[in-house]
């Protein structure tokens, strides 16, 4: 296997000593998608916030994160993202008193990233509807088109490496399938993509490999061709259907 | 009394207001932070320029600029020790590590400069205009040309380009603004520092009108309270409407009823105001 592209060793966020995720181990392969699911509370957001250092709260975090080879894990969350990692955070976060074109422009691509980083043109032919949107202002988009405004800001960014928090929170079943399939193409452009879903079932038709997590650790992972079928996974379903 | 004259004592005035303000205006609007040791900042500057001028001889510009310098460093100081309170956005902290600031400026104004009050003279003092059977100095008119200058520098800026953009990103959302690859804690000391820049010049240009004194700096603090308030919090354009109106009604209330009650009169105008708009003046946010 090649250099992964993010890898996390002893990864562990602690929230006034209750410990919210304890990873030993945890590696995206360059070009990879990867579905990490798991019940309300079982440390998704709390994982990919912490890969990036960042968090609403103040929590304690600790262990080693390598993009690229290269450790990032003591640097600042702005810092981590001039390096390739980019977040979009849980509810499509996006300046609401910005216009669309403005969040674009928000995010210039950091010095070396200008290669990998999107341009306007790609932007809108991934998402179209942000280009009818343009001079709008974002708290007059709709919680999907946020959504895309949210991932489309992030691709400006020219990540190497790309971390989605629940894309499909909140949004229609058919524009949950527009946003992952839109994912899954840029996946198949060479991004590499940790995907937080709730959603198991769609999260599945996307994505190469799947890791269960429960309670901040890591239950089950694998090729989703081996996970689909898994009881765990099924039980995740079942959780999701009674939810 | 010459209502000519009481206009542009008002106009002076309240370009005076606005300077002294501005700093507050970006900082609250910015950063949502607070700084009650303004005033204070706004006394040591005053002293740091009346001691370059006539302790060092340092021509008037230069001493203008010697002031700035500190008003940075203390501005750059007082940040660095509250650097975790502000990611926190814990105002109530701040408010009191910043009240403990002034009073310790105030301390050190005392040792340094010592208690007795002084007057900055500058060239510009000197020189005055008959304008309509009203008298000004050119130290009134460079008030109110430095305060239209800061003010359309600082509307322009925060209203176009990147920097702009870059301070309205961390208004709305520090932590959101992180992920978009901004050093909010580079924001954050570069406003602190503007803060402190801003208030600096204020006092360079203000304080010759006045006796320097380690006692001044209150009334300051009090002036931008109303300002900023009545102007519409992080408001650019509000704040400048706002310490005009304010320098005016101040002049002709001070002139044509009784000086001694115009700060009293002041904030009846600014209560009513707020009950009556509780946003303040500025019909939106037009410096953000």
């Amino acid at each position: 296997m090649s250099t992964p592209i993010l890898e996390a060793r002893e990864l562990r966020v602690t929230y006034g000593g209750h410990v919210a995720l304890d990873i030993p181990h945890l590696a995206l392969a360059p070009g990879e998608l990867v579905g990490v699911v798991g019940a309300n509370g079982a440390g998704k957001s709390t994982l990919v916030n912490a890969l990036l250092g960042w968090s609403r709260g103040a929590p304690a975090v600790s262990g080693s994160v390598r993009l690229a080879g290269e450790e990032i894990g003591a640097l600042p969350p702005h810092a981590r993202v001039a390096r390739g990692l980019a977040l979009v955070p849980e509810g499509g976060a996006v300046f609401m008193r910005l216009s669309v074109a403005e969040n674009l422009a928000a995010a210039t691509p950091p010095a070396g990233a200008a290669g990998r980083a999107h341009d306007e043109a790609q932007i809108e032919a991934l998402f179209p509807r942000l280009r009818e949107r343009r001079h709008h202002m974002a708290s007059a988009l709709s919680g999907g088109e946020r959504q895309m405004l949210a991932i489309a800001r992030a691709l400006r960014l020219g990540p190497s490496a790309l971390l989605l928090d629940e894309p499909s929170i909140g949004l229609a079943p058919r524009l949950v399938t527009d946003v992952l399939r839109a994912v899954r193409g840029l996946v198949d452009q060479h991004l590499s993509v940790l995907l937080v879903e709730q959603n198991v079932r769609a999260a599945i038709a996307v994505v190469d490999r799947l890791i269960l997590l429960e309670r901040g650790r890591i239950l089950a992972q694998g090729p989703v061709a081996a996970m689909r079928d898994d009881p765990r996974i099924l039980e995740a379903y079942l959780g999701e259907a009674a939810a | 009394m010459n209502l000519v004259q009481q206009l542009i004592n008002g106009i002076v005035l309240g370009h005076g207001y606005a300077l002294i303000a501005v700093g507050w205006t970006v900082l609250l609007g910015v950063a949502r932070l607070v700084n009650f040791g303004h005033g204070q900042i706004y006394m040591l500057a005053a002293f740091v320029t009346w001691w370059a001028v006539a302790g060092l001889g340092l021509p008037y510009p230069v001493a203008i600029l010697a002031a700035m310098l500190a008003g940075v460093l203390i501005g750059l100081l007082m940040q660095a020790a509250m650097l975790r309170l502000t990611f926190a956005q814990d105002l109530v902290s701040i408010m009191i590590v910043t009240l403990g600031f002034g009073h310790m400026m105030r301390g050190i104004a005392g040792l340094v400069f010592g208690g007795h009050p002084q007057v900055l003279e500058t060239p510009l003092s000197y020189i005055d205009f008959e304008i309509a059977g009203a008298w000004v100095t050119a130290q009134d008119l460079a008030v109110v040309l430095v305060g239209i200058a800061a003010f359309a520098l600082l509307h322009f800026g925060l209203e176009r380009g990147t920097l702009g953009r870059t301070a309205r990103m961390v208004a709305e959302d520090p932590k959101l603004a992180q992920l978009a690859g901004i050093d909010v804690k580079r924001v954050y000391f570069a406003v602190f520092a503007f803060e402190g820049a801003a208030v600096a010049l204020a006092a360079a240009m203000v304080a010759p009108r006045t006796p320097i004194l380690t006692s001044i700096g209150f009334e300051e603090v009090i002036v931008t309270f109303v300002v900023v308030v009545l102007g519409g919090i992080g408001s650019v354009a509000g704040s400048y409407a706002a310490g005009l109106g304010l320098g005016i009604f101040t002049a002709l209330f001070g002139g044509f009823v009784s000086p001694a009650y115009a700060t009293t009169a002041a904030f009846g105008v600014l209560i009513v105001v707020l009950v009556l708009r509780p946003s303040g003046l500025a019909m939106r946010a037009g410096g953000r």
